[in-house]
């Protein structure tokens, strides 16, 4: 049983929400005044009761962005995933089609799971080639200030792509687990966020170009270090005045002749994560209205 | 007549005897044509895993150098906790494609499989070692274990097919099912290989000496079992990531200013 489903289509040349539901715990909202009256887009928050998802919760919602229609599926705030109470599992489901021509933007704040917490979301895209999508999909490892770092017990996050129906295009699932060797934070180092931002379709080409660029010009410089010949580790640590780097980017491509991309992000702060993605996606400002993670 | 009766049931003693003998003789016979047919296998199944196999496992690092350049991996301790996260996302990601492969070995599941790999393998560098070791892993297998035409036949079929990517871990599994191995044993193989490749990579990058390296394998071993144990069996639909910052990493390979590896 769903507890939300928004649909959107062209009426009169512009993107409309002709169906929308929720309940609870999941609330939608769909204000009317994001950007100016000439963008053509539909602004989505999806608010959850309380400012976070409780123990056992079980969300599923499904998103249609008809034919050249472009639909904005976003947060008030971080996503926070309160503390598991008798290893309940919550939950969080997305199914969303995205039509010929169309655009959908998901662009959440981050998961933040406190201590103990148990964690679980599945988005599933069904595309076209003309279609276009970006997802934004991160988490941080917790209440950084309480000394919560990556203290929860389960997190795991599914997107999965599908062209024309059934040809899969992009099977990704994260799964941070306590487990028996080793905790998650040693699996992630002194990084506090990770991040995957996946680019889709025709209207998203620039955008694609111009981070596959940033990220190489920026990352070569992080790792102009010549490799270590000598062996000896004492003198080649205190060789290394360079550290682990703060911000760590790589970009792939995916699918059929490689049109799709999906950037990878390991980063030591927040802030700089969120500045990475106003900075690569300021230039869907007209075509949304607002910028991203302004 | 009581004489008579002990040399009639001495006669049937020594009748059963040597029927039981002949008995023996026969199950001995099978029995040596079996282990003989087994200890045949085992030359086969020693040089899969060799790693003086051409494959090309050696051009590989699994990430390892990416990681070293972003000084996120030092020194031996740092390397053994490298391992260990290979290994463990390795049986994550990998192992229900060895399984799938092994489980059924015929051209439509391998193809299938091969496929949802590699709309898995969303990390283009690791996406294209797979496809590289993959390639190289069947036309090796091809032409050395010629007793198996299958193997030649899906290797003919697949060549020049866009359908085909060739991917690694499938066509491990597949091999390893056609030379004998149970699926189990495949499993921990695969585990087994990249262990030895990221090692051997570990000594070529300087980060640890030959017996170092060796005494290393040795002590992740039980580690490796244990992660063998917890990730085996797993249908495809189960399989994920575990070490995302190894992921990102290792995607980074193709900013390195000097490598030595491919991935």
């Amino acid at each position: 049983m769903e507890t939300g489903k928004v649909v959107v289509e062209k009426i009169g040349g512009k993107s409309t929400v002709i169906r929308c539901f929720s309940k609870y715990p999941l609330k939608i909202i769909i204000p009317n005044k994001v950007g100016s009256s000439q963008t053509d887009a539909v602004w989505i928050y999806t608010i959850t009761y309380g400012g976070g998802i409780v123990s056992g919760d079980s969300i599923s919602c499904y998103i249609s962005v008809g034919e050249s229609c472009t639909a904005v599926l976003t947060t008030q705030s971080s996503t926070k995933v309160y503390k598991s109470v008798g290893s309940k599992c919550s939950e969080q489901i997305l199914e969303a089609t995205v039509g010929r021509d169309a655009l959908l933007v998901i662009i959440p704040d981050p998961v933040t799971c406190f201590s103990t917490a148990k964690y679980s979301q599945m988005q599933i895209f069904k595309v076209f080639h003309e279609s276009s999508l970006l997802i934004v999909d991160w988490i941080t490892s917790g209440r950084h200030e309480r000394g919560e770092k990556w203290d929860f017990s389960l997190y795991k996050s599914t997107n999965r792509i599908f062209l024309e129906g059934n040809e899969p295009l992009f099977l990704d699932t994260i799964l941070l687990e306590e487990g028996s060797q080793g905790s998650i934070s040693e699996r992630l180092q002194d990084y506090q966020v990770i991040a995957m931002i996946v680019l889709w379709g025709p209207k998203l080409k620039l955008i694609q170009n111009q981070i596959q660029e940033d990220v190489k010009k920026m990352m070569s410089e992080q790792f102009r270090i010549p490799s270590i010949n000598s062996g000896h580790f004492a003198k080649a640590h205190s060789d290394h005045c360079l550290s682990k780097p703060n911000f760590i980017a790589s970009c792939s491509v995916f699918g059929p002749k490689g049109i799709g991309v999906v950037v990878r992000i390991a980063s030591m702060t927040t802030e700089s994560v969120y500045k990475f993605l106003q900075h690569q996606l300021a230039s869907m400002e007209p075509v949304l209205g607002v910028s991203p993670y302004f | 007549m009581w004489n008579l009766l002990r040399l009639h049931n001495y006669e049937i003693h020594i009748a059963q005897g040597l029927h039981l003998q002949m008995m023996d003789e026969e199950r001995n016979d099978s029995d040596d044509k079996s282990l003989s047919s087994d200890s045949c296998r085992l030359w086969s199944q020693w040089q899969l895993l060799d790693s003086v196999l051409p494959t090309g496992g050696f051009a590989h690092s699994c990430g390892l150098e990416s990681a070293m350049q972003a000084c996120l991996v030092f020194g031996p301790e740092d390397l053994r906790k490298y391992v260990v996260h290979v290994l463990e996302n390795t049986g994550s990601l990998l192992l229900p494609f060895v399984h799938a492969a092994n489980m059924s070995p015929d051209l439509q599941t391998w193809q299938k499989i091969d496929r949802l790999l590699d709309a898995t393998l969303t990390n283009e560098v690791s996406r294209k070692a797979s496809i590289a070791q993959g390639s190289a892993l069947m036309r090796v297998a091809a032409a050395v274990f010629s007793e198996i035409p299958s193997i030649k036949m899906m290797r003919d079929t697949s060549l020049g097919s866009s359908m085909v990517s060739l991917h690694h871990a499938p066509i491990f599994g597949l091999i390893c099912g056609l030379l004998g191995f149970d699926g189990e044993t495949s499993q921990r193989a695969y585990m087994f290989i990249t262990m030895r490749d990221v090692i051997s990579a570990a000594t070529r990058l300087n980060l640890v000496g030959p017996l170092g390296a060796a005494v290393l394998q040795h002590h992740v071993g039980p580690i490796a079992e244990d992660l063998s144990k917890k990730w085996m069996n797993r249908d495809v639909e189960e399989a994920c990531q575990t070490c995302p910052l190894l992921d990102t990493v290792q995607g980074c390979h193709g900013y390195l200013f000097s490598r030595l590896f491919c991935s």
